[in-house]
């Protein structure tokens, strides 16, 4: 799975949630402008990231859904609970696909449908009235169908000749009318990077859609830009490419003989009568060869440009690719005659290449130029040779020099010239191109003034025929009166039809490699501006996190055995100063050590907010479920606590807020007739008490009643008769934490299975927490977890016991005392003692571990007694000595060793010392 | 920034986002005779190819991204055919 992919998913989740949690604010505030913005932005964000992969299911659902809030944005629809169920739903849908994704790095086409079924939901709450927003869209994405078929004569010869031998080659030939949506910047398409990746891409170009506006008035952000792609492609692929926008892309297939349009200088027709018939000839002899070489050589006599050129190099392409189809080679060599477009008509199916060639269209007759316009050719005509007699030793010769064949070639055309005229000009321009000097062209022109210029009528043209003599010796004036004339537009008429052959390298138009797509050239394209900003977040895999927890642990081992040292540079070695040395050392690194621990302590904090924020969902479904109003309140949502705290608190969670809400708070008219209002009341709050977490889950519902619960568990059996008697209240309430007890004789899919209070204890005692249940009937229940804030470092007494030694956790540590032998009772075989007005029992732990050693006593008299607090009793445990207290990074018992469960686990000491410490709730029970 | 912007030019280099676009245009507005450098282009988003088109600036140098010139080629220079076709 790529990196992207990764954080694709990781982000996606934030965005599901916080798209459920825009939905269940703008359930209070259905009027927030900024709650609805923001929500539209999230589904956008996600959706666009989507569109990333490969996911259409995933990006359909989204798709719908951004439209539909953009219509909610818009005001056109009205939110609705209807709404966010259905919204809702399709992000539970995403979810679904996510985690899909995550396992196996795909989505599954079989979700299509239930994508279609989605996204059409989503659809149909927006309303007719879209339709008419979207009219003009749809006009413009029906005009890409509607549009004129295919101008392929655009398309310059060399990639037509390309494609025509792809076409032989097997491929499909597309045209394809790309028409972007104006509004496709805003959706953060690219039209221009879309159209250059197109698989398969022999051509494009991109063309504007209506003539500019002026540069002041221009909407840089309206995309008005069409593209023309001649692709050679499998349809599959196309479609596959163009899947996100199929409503704004025309394709039609192309008829590779639809390509087959010779242009050029339609010039010396007559002349190659003898080829033609003589071709005619060897086609009829089925001589191959010899039509091939005939061609050959006379497309090396003739001038590239020509159109009978042109037809030649067609007329070999179909010899080369498809010999068998005579009638085309018939066709093309026939057209020499006439230097005008085949009629593939006759021979071909229809093809979609449309109109003709209207380059070859004949040439209309010119309206013979009045004397002022002659003045005025002449004078452009002069300001060309003056331009061709520049010195050529400059970069930029060859635009010169094409500029000035062109204007020569208009001016030609437009004095209704001969074509023969005309194909000169071109072939003084690739002579003059090929020298690299003006000479040839200027030659030409000198040449054609001299006999072309008609004899003017003597009296008002005598300046300007006086520099048509002598181009070198032009008057000044002459100059000037050139210079003012040029500008002027000459009347030109259109059609002009004389195509030229580009001489500009363009020779590979827009052909790019078929066979190697990703060539590595491919630039690098950001997205957009969000995507570019720099993270002041980052998100590191836990994994890591946890290798510097480890590490940061035998750190503190290694720098607590520095004391060890010290001492016996003392005391073994006696040098006292080395050994305060290091105890100076030691103090240094340990404060780095112990900031250290600190600070990835920090890294690993994490808010109650990351259980919290699924409550509203949670809570909003659960009462909707039961048509219970409740009202949900959090409190203390950045209360921080060791992420693995916080993670097993999620489900515990869960199961009480479940519990409050099908247990607890009533129906509205329950409430109602209870004195209450209407809507009930779950507050969740959590706060930091010292070292601690405490949460408290408090509703006003209904409250535990303890007959209730002392009935039950007598049915149940859990309690005898005596005990049913005999317990209080608070005991009673507190037998809903036993195991299997449930009040509930129904079975509902939210709670009552027996399975509630007693997972959500033992996994609250998993991680060192507490959990206590007051509750007053009629009135409501509280619930309070009390939580470590870090399981990684703990804080561990030393004891010593039959000269081992042993931890307890400081956190179950009431008390040390030294007990005089003689205070101690024994009761009903249990030795107690009175302490502080209470009897304590005590219990050695030699006993409980299975040691065959008695407790020993010190010089006094005295046993050493731990007082601990155990499920809200305190018991003494008998040991032989108190050691110190040491902070110490617990690490569970691996493999088989893990079901020792009187052990919370072992510990490292800076001796290098393991410490097994003991885990007194597992130890009592 | 993938525009660098001096009072006579404005040099493009290697991808030019959509956001550029704005600014281009309004570069070019108030530099109408500026000079565009395309040379280390490699893609330019389609709105600021739009504005190219629109404004026709004097192009300093083609993109040496063969491919890009090409295409920009097509759709920016007034070329000797659709020159002869007004």
């Amino acid at each position: 799975m790529s990196p992207l992919l990764e954080q694709f998913i990781a982000e996606g989740r934030d965005f599901l949630q916080g798209i459920g949690e825009k939905l269940m604010a703008l359930e209070v505030a259905p009027d927030s402008v900024e709650l609805m913005t923001e929500l539209f932005r999230l589904v956008h964000t996600l959706k666009g990231n989507s569109g990333l992969f490969e996911f259409p299911e995933m990006t359909r659902v989204l798709h719908a859904g951004e439209d539909l809030m953009d219509s909610v944005r818009d005001g056109r629809v009205a939110y609705s609970e209807e709404l966010a169920d259905c919204l809702l739903d399709a992000m539970d849908f995403v979810g679904l696909l996510l985690d899909e994704i995550e396992t196996t790095g795909a989505t599954d086409a079989s979700h299509a449908e239930q994508s279609n079924d989605l996204a059409q939901l989503l659809r149909a709450l927006i309303p007719a009235q879209e339709d008419v927003a979207e009219a003009p869209t749809t006009a413009a994405t029906a005009s890409p169908e509607s549009a004129a078929p295919p101008d392929l004569a655009r398309i310059p010869e060399e990639s037509r000749l390309a494609a025509w031998h792809l076409a032989a080659a097997g491929h499909t030939l597309f045209w394809i009318a790309y028409r972007p949506d104006e509004e496709c910047f805003f959706k953060g398409d690219d039209p221009f990077h879309q159209a250059r990746q197109v698989p398969g891409l022999i051509w494009g170009e991109a063309v504007a859609r209506a003539p500019w506006p002026p540069l002041v008035e221009l909407d840089c952000y309206r995309c008005l830009t069409d593209f023309y792609l001649l692709v050679a492609a499998e349809r599959a692929d196309v479609d596959e490419y163009f899947r996100y926008l199929p409503e704004q892309v025309a394709i039609r297939p192309v008829a590779p003989l639809a390509l087959v349009i010779p242009e050029g200088l339609p010039n010396g027709g007559p002349v190659y009568g003898d080829f033609v018939s003589e071709a005619l000839v060897l086609l009829d002899a089925d001589d191959l060869a010899g039509l091939v070489a005939a061609a050959q050589s006379l497309l090396e006599l003739s001038s590239a440009q020509l159109w009978l050129a042109s037809d030649l190099r067609w007329l070999l392409a179909v010899l080369e690719t498809s010999p068998e189809r005579r009638d085309v080679l018939h066709l093309l060599i026939e057209a020499l005659n006439t230097l005008s477009l085949p009629d593939w008509s006759a021979i071909a199916p229809p093809v979609d290449a449309g109109e003709p060639e209207p380059a070859l269209a004949p040439v209309p007759e010119m309206p013979a130029l009045d004397a002022e316009d002659r003045i005025r050719l002449d004078a452009i005509l002069a300001a060309q040779g003056d331009i061709l007699r520049l010195p050529d030793a400059v970069d930029w010769l060859p635009g010169r020099l094409m500029a000035v064949a062109a204007t020569l070639a208009a001016c030609l055309t437009n004095q209704g010239e001969a074509a023969e005229d005309v194909a000169e000009v071109y072939e003084a321009l690739a002579a003059a191109l090929a020298e690299r000097s003006a000479r040839p062209l200027r030659d030409w022109l000198a040449a054609f003034r001299e006999g072309a210029v008609p004899a003017p009528p003597a009296d008002d043209l005598a300046p300007l025929a006086a520099s048509a003599d002598d181009d070198a010796k032009l008057p000044a004036s002459a100059v000037l009166v050139a210079a003012a004339i040029v500008p002027i537009p000459v009347p030109i008429p259109v059609p002009v039809p004389v195509p030229v052959p580009v001489p500009v390298p363009v020779v590979v138009a827009g052909r790019r490699a078929l066979d190697d797509p990703a060539s590595g050239s491919e630039p690098k394209f950001g997205r957009r501006a969000e995507d570019a900003q720099v993270a002041k977040v980052l998100k590191v895999d836990q994994a890591k996190v946890d290798q510097l927890m480890n590490l940061i642990g035998e750190m503190v081992v290694a720098k607590n055995s520095l004391p060890y040292l010290a001492s016996r540079a003392e005391n073994q070695f006696e040098v006292p100063e080395l050994g305060r040395e290091i105890k100076a050392q030691y103090a240094v690194i340990n404060r780095i050590a112990e900031e250290m621990q600190d600070a990835i302590m920090q890294v690993r904090m994490t808010p109650v907010s990351f259980v919290f924020q699924r409550f509203p969902r949670l809570v909003r479904d659960i009462s909707r479920k039961l048509g219970k109003e409740v009202e949900l309140v959090l409190e203390g949502e950045d209360t921080e606590a060791d992420k693995n705290i916080i993670e097993a608190l999620a489900d515990p969670l869960v199961h009480i807020v479940r519990n409050s809400l099908d247990h607890g708070l009533e129906l509205p008219e329950q409430r109602l007739a209870a004195g209450k209002s209407r809507l009930g009341r779950l507050l969740i709050r959590a706060a930091q008490e010292s070292d601690r977490v405490l949460i408290e889950i408090v509703d006003d519902g209904r409250g535990i009643d303890p007959a209730v619960i002392k009935r039950k568990a007598y049915e149940k059996g859990v309690i005898d008769e005596a005990t049913l008697d005999r317990i209080g209240d608070q005991e009673a309430i507190n037998l809903v934490f036993g195991a299997g007890f449930s009040t509930v004789e129904a079975v509902s899919d939210l709670s009552g299975r027996g399975v509630g209070m007693d997972v959500v204890r033992s996994a609250i005692d998993k991680v060192g927490g507490t959990v206590t249940l007051t509750s007053t009937t009629g009135k409501g229940t509280t619930l309070r977890l009390s939580l470590p804030l870090s399981m990684a470092v703990s804080n561990v007494m030393i004891i010593e016991s039959d000269r081992q030694i042993f931890g307890v956790p400081m956190d179950m540590v009431v008390e040390t005392v030294r007990l005089p032998r003689a205070d101690i009772h024994t009761i009903k075989r249990q030795k107690t003692i009175v302490l502080r007005g209470r009897i304590v029992p005590l219990v050695a732990l030699n006993d409980l571990l299975g040691v065959a050693a008695a407790p020993t006593a010190n010089a006094d008299d005295e046993l050493a007694a731990l007082v601990v607090r155990v499920g809200g009793e305190q018991v003494g445990l008998l040991v032989d000595d108190f050691r110190e207290v040491v902070d110490v990074i617990l690490k569970p018992l691996p493999g088989e060793l893990a079901r020792l469960t009187r052990y919370a686990g072992t510990a490292l000491l800076g001796d290098g010392t393991v410490l097994m410490v003991l885990n007194p709730k597992e130890l009592f029970r | 920034m993938s525009i660098e912007y001096t009072k006579k030019s404005a040099r493009l280099t290697a991808f030019v986002s959509v956001e550029e676009a704005e600014g281009l245009l309004e570069w070019l507005q108030a530099n109408p005779r500026g000079k565009v450098d395309l040379a280390a282009c490699s893609h330019l988003h389609a709105a600021n190819l739009q504005v190219l088109m629109a404004a026709k600036p004097n192009i300093a140098a083609w993109p040496e991204d063969a491919d890009l010139a090409l295409w920009l080629r097509r759709a920016l220079e007034p070329s000797i055919i659709s020159l002869l076709e007004k």
